[in-house]
């Protein structure tokens, strides 16, 4: 059988490509996942509440005093100047702010007593890493209440 | 007449479509995928000569196109626009998947097998010839007897000189004459 000159038969079988070619799986599942994730991604990145700045400024201030406990021999004192110095400025600020809670306070004075429960303990052993974490993570706490309780954006949470 | 009101009826729902899509309508890039996505599969699967890459790519086109589709500007046909896309994901897909010495060594991949290409019954015609042609020759045969590119436009995209472009062109004709004359 004789075959048509390969010139003719390219410019037919281009001209004859097919437009479309059916892929063997589903390809639409995969990329609606990958355009889903990236929306909810913006829509987090764009809906940060107003707190959360000061949350993550709190946090900043948390990471650089452990840094800095590494050096200084008095870790406890420092840790408690830096905390306790960052809460009476927040108090003065929201003092003639009504809170959103009534029983903050009662949980403000919990808070402190633990802090002075892991102050004493530090007392006996000042380098005890558990500890200066554990302090640390209170001053956090009554850090968060305060702001927290203040932020007209905390019931929409 | 009738023809020419049935196009321009067709391209001004693909535009009310394109900017749903740009609004973040999602039902609507759907729809704008289910429209060309066997398109986009048959031009990756002729660049890629895989079949497993080729849905990858289009995945991709279509992630990248959701991104992007603010930036077409409607100055030239949609669909030239996606073609384009497509050709620069799939160039830069095989790219990626080369690993460091074929790179330093600038070897290329060939393509697929005879005995793959017949296990492939999604490939029919000159596709059979296309897909078994050494990667360059590949790209470049697509990209301007099948898509209309100028050798000029190929030596950009495939960061090549164009008298390599027009070679590789006449490697892949050369190929393809062999195969079809003598199998």
């Amino acid at each position: 059988m004789n075959k048509k000159p390969f010139d003719e038969m390219l410019k037919q079988e281009i001209q004859n490509l097919p437009d479309e070619i059916t892929p063997t799986r589903e390809l639409w599942p995969g990329v609606e996942r990958a355009i889903s994730s990236e929306a909810m991604e913006i829509s987090a990145s764009t809906n940060i509440k107003p707190w959360l700045g000061v949350a993550v400024c709190l946090g900043a201030a948390l990471f650089s005093v452990l840094m800095i406990m590494k050096q200084e021999p008095n870790n406890a004192v420092l840790i408690a100047d830096f905390f306790e110095s960052q809460k009476q400025s927040l108090l003065v600020r929201y003092q003639s702010q009504p809170a959103l809670t009534d029983n903050w306070q009662a949980q403000l004075v919990e808070l402190e007593a633990a802090e002075a429960a892991i102050r004493q303990a530090l007392d006996e052993d000042p380098q005890n890493a558990a500890l200066l974490r554990m302090l640390s993570q209170v001053y956090q706490q009554q850090l968060d209440l305060i702001t927290k309780v203040h932020q007209p954006t905390w019931q929409q949470i | 007449m009738i023809i020419d009101a049935k196009h321009a009826f067709e391209k001004e729902q693909e535009h009310a479509l394109i900017d749903r899509c740009i609004n973040g309508c999602q039902r609507s890039f759907a729809d704008l995928f289910t429209r060309y996505e066997k398109k986009v599969y048959a031009l990756s699967l002729r660049l890629s000569a895989d079949p497993s890459a080729a849905e990858d790519i289009t995945q991709e086109v279509f992630v990248q196109v959701w991104n992007k589709l603010a930036q077409f500007q409607g100055q030239s046909k949609f669909s030239t626009w996606l073609y384009s896309v497509t050709s620069n994901i799939a160039i830069s897909y095989l790219r990626k998947q080369k690993n460091w010495l074929q790179r330093v060594v600038s070897s290329e991949d060939v393509g697929m097998e005879s005995v793959e290409v017949d296990a492939c019954p999604m490939l029919g015609g000159l596709d059979k010839l296309i897909v078994r042609l050494p990667e360059r020759a590949r790209l470049v045969f697509v990209l301007h007897a099948v898509e209309g590119y100028r050798h000029e436009e190929i030596a950009t995209m495939l960061n090549m000189a164009v008298g390599s472009s027009k070679s590789q062109y006449h490697r892949a004709r050369q190929l393809m004459q062999e195969w079809y004359e003598n199998e």
